[in-house]
């Protein structure tokens, strides 16, 4: 591993769930502290999640109340990013998600509907809700399904569940079709947050949990990519067999003391 | 040229029937096709279904056919459970339950994916995802990507097989069609290589691609389950027919050539 802090770091991308908060826990040690001196240092710093199981409002909310101080414009899930596609191009989506979420698809209409988003959900990934979506695609001449993210899985509060890309699987086996991601590791909501920051890629450093996703997402657009071992790290994650971080650190604290000593 | 007995392969749901009715000529192809001297075996890929309710209702329907013609991907399952000593976690219809009776279940070591959708929920899927990344077996009972209901097309096990393939990273063993393991157990009481055999079917990776790459002679029906298209989007050459009583009327030619 060379040090992945040598090239000047002008942007800074950090995953939420994971880096800042274990789910369905607490604040990771020394996380509110890091982002507070990462703020304060002046790199731009942008929030990249996966998270779609709430409102973006009520998700800030949260991590206002662990003691997080950042502002609601600067943290990127992929509700709002879909929605925009949605308006963009003129669909009218069956959606399986949480109905906490749904607030931030207020504006979409969703009558009628002509393609299927899917993303965080639990008891909603039941077989009659998912043969709807299937009965749906089938029924189109052009499928399209979205999918919020391509997690396997996460544990929560101890017990591990079937994340969202499972069941996307499901859909594209099941129909042929191959899903469009929205959220990470997809390239354009990567680049949403970049071009937010006006940086380009080779200039930031991408701090996630999800070795996949995360690190080699980040990657493969031309940053680099950073490992912490929170959340859902395993040991494993540290010899690959695809992605190679730039970086592997304990936890979100010690990559910003690096990231500070650097400047 | 193979002067020896032909063994004809049929599916039954979408092919010969749908639901309680015959797909029409059926009866009559059948009692055709038997009037040559051929093997005929039902090959079916039920997972809620036992061969005793099968057989019930194909003979209601009016079909001519002996009980033990019918081999099932349920048979398979429960040969494998018992062939390895399994403990299984069990996501099947009630109705087929009766199948596995006798097996241990406390501590499971493989996981049974059939055709259930109350047991096909979130919470059963992660038991299923925790036992196989402990180390269970996963055992598809087969993997079709979805049925004919009568209010349209429906997902089958195929779909969540996959969902718990891509979690866990365990490869699913397919006990059903169209694993080559199915077929030739289903052909293993006759003297016939696959290359004397011909199958009849509706679906075309369940029925065609898996008998077509053991090298046997295949017919794609469009009935049932069949969508316009179907026979380019796999690999293998198949023969196609509006149904089966064409398939039947095609082999009778074969036949009669050689």
């Amino acid at each position: 591993m060379t040090d992945w802090t040598k090239i000047p770091i002008k942007g800074i991308l950090l995953d939420i769930t994971g880096v800042l908060y274990e789910s369905g826990g607490q604040a990771i040690d020394g996380s509110i502290d890091a982002v507070a001196r990462l703020m304060k240092s002046k790199i731009p710093v942008r929030f990249c999640t996966n998270e779609t199981s709430c409102t973006r409002k009520a998700l800030v909310e949260k991590l206002h109340r662990f003691g997080f101080s950042m502002e609601e414009k600067d943290v990127f899930p992929p509700i709002p990013a879909m929605s925009s596609i949605l308006k963009q191009r003129k669909l009218r989506p069956f959606t399986i998600l949480k109905p906490e979420a749904m607030a931030d698809m207020s504006e979409i209409d969703c009558s009628n509907p002509n393609c299927v988003v899917i993303g965080d959900a639990t008891t909603e990934f039941s077989y009659e809700t998912l043969n709807k979506a299937f009965q749906l695609l089938v029924s189109l001449d052009m499928p399209l399904l979205f999918s919020l993210g391509r997690g396997k899985y996460y544990n929560e509060n101890g017990k591990l569940a079937l994340d969202v890309g499972c069941y996307m699987k499901a859909l594209e086996y099941a129909c042929d079709i191959q899903a469009e991601i929205v959220g990470k590791p997809s390239r354009s909501f990567f680049n949403a947050a970049l071009e937010d920051m006006s940086v380009s890629a080779d200039q930031v450093v991408m701090i996630g949990d999800d070795v996949v996703n995360d690190v080699g997402g980040a990657q493969s657009c031309g940053m680099r990519g950073v490992l912490v071992r929170t959340g859902k790290y395993r040991f494993q994650d540290e010899n690959h067999p695809e992605v190679k971080p730039d970086g592997i650190v304990d936890n979100l604290a010690q990559a910003v003391d690096m990231i500070l000593k650097a400047l | 040229m193979s002067r020896k007995k032909k063994t004809v392969l049929i599916d039954l749901s979408g092919t010969i029937h749908i639901e309680n009715d015959e797909v029409p000529g059926s009866i009559d192809a059948l009692k055709m096709l038997r009037t040559c001297t051929v093997n005929v075996r039902f090959v079916t890929n039920t997972t809620k279904e036992s061969k005793q309710i099968l057989f019930e209702r194909l003979t209601k329907i009016g079909f001519e056919i002996d009980f033990d013609e019918i081999f099932s991907s349920l048979t398979a399952a429960v040969n494998r459970i018992k062939k390895s000593n399994l403990r299984p976690y069990l996501l099947v219809d009630d109705k087929a339950i009766a199948d596995f009776e006798g097996f241990p279940v406390a501590d499971p070591n493989c996981v049974v994916v059939g055709l259930a959708p109350e047991k096909l929920s979130f919470e059963c899927m992660n038991k299923a995802f925790d036992l196989l990344i402990n180390g269970a077996q996963l055992i598809a009972i087969h993997k079709a990507k979805y049925y004919k209901r009568t209010d349209g097309l429906a997902l089958g096990p195929g779909p969540f097989v996959t969902a718990l393939e891509y979690a866990s990273g365990v490869s699913a063993h397919i006990v059903g069609k169209p694993s080559s393991d199915f077929f030739l157990s289903a052909i293993k009481d006759y003297d016939c290589q696959p290359a004397d055999c011909y199958m009849i079917g509706d679906d075309v990776w369940g029925d065609i691609e898996g008998a077509a790459s053991l090298g046997m002679m295949t017919f794609v029906v469009k009935t049932g389950k069949y969508l316009d298209g179907d026979e380019f989007k796999i690999q293998s050459k198949t023969r196609v027919v509006d149904r089966f009583s064409d398939a039947v009327a095609e082999i009778i030619k074969d036949i009669s050539l050689f």
